[in-house]
């Protein structure tokens, strides 16, 4: 977006993407007094001690740098529901468990800023880190299906940083698909896609096309 | 998809072409090693493409196929299409294909672009997302220039993730700074 280093395709930068993944709403626990903030983006507060509140993520790690707060994790963010969307991610083989879209970036912030505040925090990151290896081989085998019929890629419950990394490499691939395409003789291959199309949409699945 | 200004397809257009000549040309020196100045009717010479294509549609010439696509190349993109050094027959082997197609009468031309791409595109995946850069030279040297593309869209982004994800400071002081100022007095 903002560091156009390749024209063509404009890529947004893992630090732009955290940027986006701080107006994520989050839990604390204030230990200070405050008044109510009123801010563009809305209003929060009053902060009364010990009383929790949900501020978005960028408040959240500056009170707490500030030392005014700590921070509650949130609920997706415990050894067990982890344990459970890791076994899920590892048993299917195409899907995706269900995780919130900015899931790498809250929990790196968390872990640079709220080290103290995230139980089990050593169980948690590698936890973290192992589902994310599992779903990056997911996406990248699930990639391996293009072919010239290609003409986009719907893949369900990928995360922001999951898709950024792929971004730039996916848009090139299918350009280059559809140009090596078009030089085939046209055969009736239309056809063939609309069956897809129903079958998948009766699904209520959105799956990767030309599989 | 071409476009006047890209360099990469000024360059692939300079590609050698042989064509055999339909009529004769006159006051035309091609050839270099002929002695005369006109081309005869049913002579083979090696022309840049971009002359062969304008030719072409005068219907002056006729193409042939390059050597780049000649027999040895499809019989070993059929065995193997991953491991064929296609940079050595021509770095720019899809774009120029691309090219040929509409001008050579070769129907199987497009067939074995696409089959080549798909083939080779599942590895270029594979390796760019999860290569060092130790292993880098080894497959670089074999994929042509949209194919390297390729590979250092994914490489860079990758890289660049796992540079964030290291951490470090946010905000870093502008180089500008740094820099010592002259005293103003």
């Amino acid at each position: 977006m903002a560091v156009q280093s390749e024209p063509d395709y404009s890529l947004f930068t893992a630090q732009e993407i955290e940027f986006v993944a701080e107006d994520e709403l989050i839990e604390i626990v204030p230990n200070m007094r405050m008044d109510p903030l009123n801010l563009i983006c809305g209003d929060f507060g009053p902060f009364l001690p010990q009383i929790a509140a949900q501020v978005p993520l960028w408040l959240a790690v500056a009170l707490k740098k500030r030392g005014k707060c700590t921070i509650r994790p949130p609920e997706w963010m415990s050894v067990e529901k982890l344990t459970r969307v890791l076994e899920a991610e590892r048993d299917s083989e195409r899907e995706f468990q269900l995780l919130p879209f900015h899931y790498v970036e809250i929990s790196r912030l968390l872990f640079d800023h709220a080290r103290d505040d995230i139980p089990d925090i050593y169980m948690v990151r590698s936890l973290i880190e192992d589902i994310r290896d599992v779903r990056f081989h997911k996406v990248q085998s699930s990639l391996e299906t293009f072919d010239g019929r290609t003409s986009a890629v719907q893949i369900k419950s990928l995360s922001a940083m999951e898709v950024n990394i792929v971004r730039p490499f996916v848009a090139r691939a299918l350009q280059s698909f559809q140009k090596l395409d078009s030089l085939l003789p046209e055969t009736d291959s239309t056809p063939n896609n609309q069956p897809q199309e129903a079958d998948k949409a009766s699904k209520g699945r959105r799956v990767l096309r030309g599989r | 998809m071409a476009s006047y200004y890209d360099i990469d397809d000024i360059i692939a257009e300079e590609e050698p072409v042989s064509v055999i000549f339909q009529k004769p040309a006159n006051g035309v020196g091609i050839d270099p090693s002929a002695e005369k100045n006109c081309v005869d009717q049913g002579s083979k010479v090696e022309l840049p493409f971009w002359l062969a294509n304008e030719l072409c549609q005068r219907n002056a010439v006729s193409v042939l196929v390059p050597a780049c696509f000649d027999e040895k190349t499809r019989l070993e993109i059929q065995a193997d299409p991953a491991c064929v050094d296609l940079r050595s027959r021509s770095p720019y082997f899809y774009e120029f294909g691309c090219k040929m197609v509409p001008i050579v009468g070769d129907r199987t031309l497009g067939f074995l672009l696409f089959s080549a791409f798909r083939s080779r595109y599942k590895e270029v995946l594979t390796k760019a997302h999860t290569a060092s850069h130790v292993a880098a030279p080894k497959i670089l040297s074999r994929l042509t220039k949209e194919e390297v593309n390729l590979y250092e869209a994914a490489q860079s982004s990758v890289a660049a993730f796992k540079k964030w994800r290291v951490g470090g400071r946010r905000f870093q002081p502008a180089s500008v700074l740094g820099r010592k100022r002259r005293s103003e007095e």
